[in-house]
């Protein structure tokens, strides 16, 4: 994988993550102020960060390589299908899109927002699981291609522009296409994924990474068509909107 | 740890649907044409998206 496809794909999957985090702490910040809901936010940062660094020096031990992919492969994989089939969803109109100004609001009138103690660990956990997924994203697609400083660099870019773009509007980002995104990196995820799971299990893909371009068309292609198929049919009794 | 563990894992239904694509691809890969694992596993998944989508 090129530099090039590591910073766009983590820039563009951690930017879903950041803006959904910052609805969180610009909601918190409204009850405890922008300065302890950043300190919170920071705070869970800081957690990505060391986790990040203990991580890739952790994976970078293990001499076993296929054992090294598979791993990495199944948290893609996993990580792929369920971005891939909740954006197919929402663009079939199984699922309501995200919003984030709901999402907001909805942040403004829980409890736990009125609370100062429960106001900043709102801040600190939802800034903390929506990192887990960024960690998850720069440590499977640096540590693979030996270039964790670039994907959390990458990341870090991400973060710093929804920061600033979050500074000038002083709102929630509703207009980031979210769903186009978690759309094409869940697929592009989804192919990484596939392609490392097999190779570590012994699978010798006929064409080396030529094929990952295949699968990632693969993937989209079929989703494109999922979309079109749900959304001839009548939807199912447990589909949420 | 349960937001932890859904974040990291997904749902179970994820669970499941990527265990049983991944039991369908190493059955492909152990059978007399090993190669169609690498066509197993993307369509089998492909399915699972499909699965999920609709759950």
């Amino acid at each position: 994988m090129s530099d090039f496809g590591v910073i766009a794909e983590t820039f563009l999957g951690a930017s879903v993550e950041w803006v959904e985090a910052f609805t969180i702490v610009l909601a918190v910040s409204l009850t405890i102020g922008w300065r302890r809901a950043a300190a919170a936010a920071a705070a869970a940062l800081s957690v990505l960060a060391v986790m990040t660094l203990f991580s890739t020096v952790l994976l970078s031990l293990i001499a076993d390589l296929a054992w090294l992919q598979g791993i990495i492969g199944l948290f893609l994989v996993l990580f792929g299908v369920r971005w891939l089939g909740k954006s197919i969803a929402r663009a079939a109109g199984l699922k309501a899109l995200h919003d984030e100004l709901a999402e907001f609001a909805a942040l403004r009138a829980s409890p736990a927002a009125a609370d100062h103690r429960a106001a900043w660990l709102l801040a600190f956990n939802g800034t903390l699981l929506e990192g887990l997924e960024v960690w998850l994203i720069v440590i499977a697609l640096g540590v693979q291609t030996h270039h964790t400083d670039i994907s959390a660099a990458a990341a870090l870019a991400a973060l710093l522009t929804v920061i600033a773009a979050g500074a000038i509007l002083h709102r929630p980002l509703a207009r980031v296409p979210e769903n186009a995104i978690k759309f094409l990196v869940g697929g592009v995820v989804l192919s990484f994924g596939t392609f490392w799971l097999l190779a570590a299990l012994g699978y010798a893909w006929p064409l080396g990474e030529e094929a990952l371009p295949l699968l990632a068309a693969f993937y989209l292609l079929g989703a494109l068509g999922l979309v079109a198929l749900l959304k001839t049919q009548p939807r199912p009794a447990g589909a949420r909107r | 740890m349960n937001a932890l563990f859904k974040t990291l894992f997904g749902s179970l239904r994820t669970l499941v649907v990527t265990g049983l694509s991944l039991l369908l691809a190493l059955l492909a890969l152990h059978s007399p044409i090993p190669a169609l694992a690498g066509l197993v596993l993307p369509v089998a998944l492909l399915a699972s998206v499909y699965h999920l989508a609709r759950h």
